[in-house]
């Protein structure tokens, strides 16, 4: 049906996540229809990124230069250490603007089915970043799955005899109705209920 | 409640097939292989979202075909449900609530109640104990929908914590203390909640089905018992102190074996008759009554629990019954609940089973009413 490279390329595609065979075909022929240029610079852009893009040597985040961005930000708060499973993360958690202290990417939660330990994840560095000292809080910024669970809790007990350790609360989303919350979240969030200040 | 309406599209042996159910009663008659398991079968799975036949979607969807549909209209006292169930051979299925996808599994159950009854419930007594945990789990997601994550969570636990006593086991992983004590605690919490919850429908059931009993044998006592592999109190601090302690005993053995030999998916039911297990003992009319006796009180805990008597499927299991067992059946149903009844042939069934009931014959995967 497709003449071979745009086969090919409506393949590749589709091994993207979130795009299914309509999808892949739609991009394939919008890219045709754009002039080289264009075209090359998206393809040079992936390259570029492949080719350079690595893991920050402090905290693990995505990184250009061998320590990113934040972590060489004088303005940050280097005592909060705010730790979660992936890069993606990181950037949900700097789009609020809210959070100044330093990060720590893990790269994945502890998960013996797919063969990944403690040895897997980047937890030697973290655990330096706090035995160093100067650390006032680690904060544990991990999905409640089974798996996120067993990650926090063994992170958590690691750090507890050097600093403070805490983990971020989960629970009803503002501008959310109890009466809509489904049950699991309701249950969560009185479990990590505070008291009124 | 009442399911009225049921529509099937490439369900098993079924290609497109609307279904009205008019009358409390309806008998679903025809030869065999022709579609009468398959459809209690599809109403079955809109109450549990798990058929009592097969675990795989690839086996539910017809042959050949990219998606099969299970699509039920159901009457409630107070409102209406459209419960709609999309099934893919290799694919997560789809559950939509009133036209609305749901992405979990405890905003769909509990809407449709059921309960089936068919031959395979006599393993119930003969069988693994695999075949009595699963009743267990059955009803309580009928009961309490949000058991259906509790169970969850616990097979990921215990699939993770096999994992690695298998991985260490082979050599592939290391023994990391700390890491195995979190995976105790976590099979240990989520574990002694799926314990309280079974033994709390054991207590819930057992004198129900002791008393069907008692009315269909006249002169013996069913008990009913959860039985744990370890001693422990009832309530859910006791479970997990004694469940933890047990853990660490087993340890070694654990190790040996690379994998989790305490919780509960090795748990059972025990079931005795006069103090005697039945497993061992009763004869085959025993076993009959004891497992009619469980499907009794599955039904009645269901009404008083929802409120609404529950839809009861039997699966070609009436006529096998005698006269007697018919009738304590018919005592335990409501006139107006919702009964279907599939069968081979119309003789042997009580007359006020016939009695205005509806009546639907189904040959090769299509149903047609009867006049
Ligand atoms: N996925 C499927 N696609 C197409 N046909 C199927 C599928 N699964 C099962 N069948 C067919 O459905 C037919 C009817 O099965 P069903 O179990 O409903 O029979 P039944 O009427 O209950 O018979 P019996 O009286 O023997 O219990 C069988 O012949 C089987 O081959
Ligand atoms: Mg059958
Ligand atoms: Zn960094």
């Amino acid at each position: 049906m497709y003449t071979p490279p745009l086969a090919r390329l409506i393949e590749q595609l589709q091994r993207l996540p979130g795009i299914g065979p309509k999808s892949a075909q739609r991009l394939a022929l919008y890219l045709l229809s754009r002039p080289r240029e264009e075209v090359t610079a998206l393809a040079h852009a992936i390259l570029d990124c492949k080719e350079q893009v690595g893991h920050c040597q402090v905290c693990g985040y995505l990184s250009v230069d061998p320590i990113c961005e934040i972590c060489r930000n004088p303005d940050r708060d280097d005592s909060t250490i705010c730790v979660v499973c992936d890069s993606r993360d990181v950037i949900a958690l700097e789009k609020t603007r809210e959070y100044w202290g330093k990060y720590h990417v893990l790269g994945g939660v502890i998960s013996p089915m797919q063969g990944i330990g403690p040895d897997q994840l980047n937890i030697p560095t973290l655990v330096q970043r706090v035995v160093k000292g100067g650390v006032k809080e680690v904060i544990l910024a991990i999905n409640p799955t089974v798996e996120g669970e067993t990650t926090t809790f063994y992170v958590g007990k690691l750090l507890k005899e050097f600093t403070k350790v805490t983990r971020i609360a989960f629970g009803i989303p503002i501008g959310g109705d109890l009466e809509y919350a489904d049950e699991m979240t309701l249950i969560k969030a009185i479990e990590g209920r505070q008291e009124l200040q | 409640m009442f399911l009225h309406q049921l529509q099937l599209y490439n369900f098993r042996n079924y290609r497109e097939q609307m279904v009205l159910f008019d009358q409390p009663k309806t008998i679903v008659v025809g030869a065999n292989a022709q579609g009468k398991s398959n459809l209690l079968e599809a109403i079955q799975l809109l109450a549990v979202l798990q058929s009592f036949r097969v675990q795989r979607d690839r086996d539910l969807v017809q042959w050949g075909q990219r998606q099969g549909e299970i699509h039920g209209k159901c009457q409630r006292r107070y409102s209406t449900v459209d419960l709609c169930l999309r099934l893919f051979p290799h694919q997560r299925r789809t559950m939509l609530v009133n036209g609305v996808v749901v992405k979990t599994k405890d905003e769909f159950l509990g809407n449709l109640n059921a309960v089936l009854f068919s031959a395979l419930d006599l393993e119930l007594v003969r069988g693994s104990p695999e075949y009595r945990r699963d009743w267990l789990d059955r009803v309580l997601v009928q009961l309490e929908p949000l058991y259906i994550r509790l169970q969850q969570s616990y097979q990921r636990v215990l699939q993770q914590r096999n994992a690695l006593l298998k991985g260490i086991k082979q050599g592939k992983m290391r023994y990391d203390p700390a890491q195995m004590e979190l995976w105790n605690q976590q099979l240990v919490t989520i574990g002694s909640k799926v314990m309280f919850r079974r033994r709390r429908l054991i207590d819930r059931l057992s004198p129900l089905a002791q008393a069907w009993h008692r009315r269909i044998s006249a002169t013996e006592t069913l008990t009913l018992s959860y039985l744990t592999r370890f001693p422990c109190g009832d309530d859910i601090n006791a479970i997990q102190t004694a469940f933890y302690d047990h853990l660490q005993k087993r340890a070694i053995a654990e190790q040996q074996q690379g994998s989790s030999l305490v919780g509960p998916h090795r748990d059972d039911v025990q079931l005795q008759i006069n103090s005697q297990p039945a497993k061992e003992y009763a004869s085959q009319g025993q076993q009959r009554t004891l497992v009619l006796a469980l499907k009794l009180a599955e039904l009645e805990l269901l009404q008083t629990v929802s409120g609404e008597p529950p839809l009861l499927l039997l699966d070609d299991v009436l006529a096998e019954l005698d006269l007697s067992r018919q009738q304590a059946l018919l005592s335990a149903v409501q006139p107006t609940a919702q009964t279907i009844i599939t069968t081979t042939h119309l003789h042997n069934f009580a007359d006020r089973w016939l009695h205005s009931a509806q009546i639907l014959t189904v040959k090769d995967g299509e149903i047609q009413l009867n006049c």
